[in-house]
């Protein structure tokens, strides 16, 4: 599981998380539970383009708005690293 | 040196908002709104009662330079990104040529690097001129080429990139020299990526992954050829893909967003190899470019392959 970064909401990343497990659970019609630990690429196949469509559910669910600019995907190997990204670069929206 | 001469732009005043593409192309509303919030895509241009000829006159129209000059175009070069785009025998490039009175000219089009074609259509231009051409022997004015771009997007895979971009019609019309004193052509660096032509897709996802980082490589190379650094460039002019791409090709280059002319791609969206020379245009009406700034030009062509392109011009 990834730790979030120092500064970044706990509380308010935990929220992304559920939200953004579901999310890709249904997305990707994954058979099983999406966890944090699970490797975006490798495990659950997110392309790019999925990815934005996660942000944007993400978006609308959460009231906020994501800073996309400042998206690494190789630096965002898990869902944890995503959801811990979205907390750290979202204001409300 | 190659040298940009003068320019015109066309872009046809009818705008399609991007929720009316959805019912066409079974869009959701999830992938309207993906390409309105990420994208930066809000509508496109489009010149319905307009064919292909009528759109490249309407560019050329506007170049008041080529206005009695004509005898001194020698070559015209028509880069677009659809190999094909009307019936034998029509053709609209040599009818254009021949309503411009340029019917001498050598005619060709240069594909097969979709929207990358422009870049390389200046880079060909001016080779062929400076090949026919020997400087400092121009007590006459030296020839010139006549580069058009602008294609109606006339079939699915020409309106739209599911997911990442919509095409806009529009043209732009330029004029090349080899040794003039327009905007001077200081390097151009390209990679054709052939591995990206698969029918199956394969190779999809690591185009994804590859094509800010080959977009940034050429645009370095580029710039290193011109002997010169990205704090030596006063504007990049993107393709207009979409905006997410170029937000983060910044992030990618630490060049600073507003000096990317990101003006088009809301209103005009993708338009072919035009988007160079539209932005190139409202660089100029916009005053960002002074005398002996220097700016860098880049595009991708995506389709049936991959181009990554750069080219760096002095104002």
């Amino acid at each position: 599981m990834a730790a979030p970064e120092t500064g970044v909401d706990g509380e308010f990343r935990q929220r992304v998380v559920v939200v953004m497990t579901t999310v890709l659970a249904r997305l990707l019609d994954h058979p099983e539970p999406v966890t944090e630990d699970m490797r975006l690429m490798e495990e659950l196949g997110l392309s790019s383009t999925f990815g934005l469509e996660l942000l944007l559910e993400l978006e609308d669910q959460l009231l906020i708005l994501v800073d996309v600019e400042q998206m690494d995907q190789e630096k965002m190997e898990t869902v944890g690293d995503f959801a811990t990204f979205v907390a750290d670069h979202s204001r409300p929206g | 040196m190659t040298a940009l001469e003068a320019v015109s732009v066309y872009l046809p005043p009818v705008r399609i908002p991007i929720e009316s593409l959805a019912g066409p192309f079974g869009l959701t509303e999830m992938q309207v709104k993906l390409f309105r919030r990420f994208h930066g895509l809000r509508e496109v241009s489009r010149d319905p009662d307009g064919s292909l000829y009528d759109l490249l006159m309407k560019a050329a129209a506007g170049l008041d330079a080529l206005r009695g000059q004509e005898h001194r175009v020698r070559y015209v070069l028509y880069a677009r990104a659809m190999p094909v785009v009307a019936p034998y025998p029509v053709n609209p490039l040599h009818e254009v040529c021949r309503a411009l009175g340029l019917g001498h000219a050598l005619a060709f089009t240069v594909t097969h690097q979709s929207c990358a074609g422009g870049l390389l259509a200046i880079d060909i231009a001016g080779r062929l001129l400076a090949a026919d051409t020997e400087p400092g022997h121009d007590s006459q004015p030296g020839p010139l080429a006549l580069i058009l771009t602008g294609e109606k997007a006339f079939t699915r895979e020409a309106q739209m990139f599911t997911d990442t971009t919509v095409f806009g019609e529009g043209a732009a019309a330029c004029l090349v020299s080899a040794f003039g004193a327009g905007d001077r052509m200081l390097a151009y660096a390209s990679s054709v990526r052939g591995e990206f032509d698969s029918p199956t897709g394969e190779n999809d996802a690591r185009l994804q992954r590859e094509y800010r980082p080959s977009l940034a490589e050429v645009m370095h190379r580029a710039l290193d050829e011109a002997g010169l650094t990205l704090d030596d460039i006063r504007v990049v002019l993107p393709h207009n893909v979409n905006l997410v791409t170029w937000q983060r090709m910044c992030v990618l280059l630490k060049f600073p967003r507003d000096r990317v002319v990101l003006d088009n791609i809301p209103a005009s969206g993708h338009v072919f190899c035009a988007d160079l020379f539209a932005n190139y245009q409202t660089a100029r009406e916009r005053g960002l470019l002074r005398p002996g700034d220097r700016y860098l030009a880049a595009a991708v062509g995506a389709g049936g392959g991959a181009t990554f392109a750069a080219m760096v011009f002095e104002h």
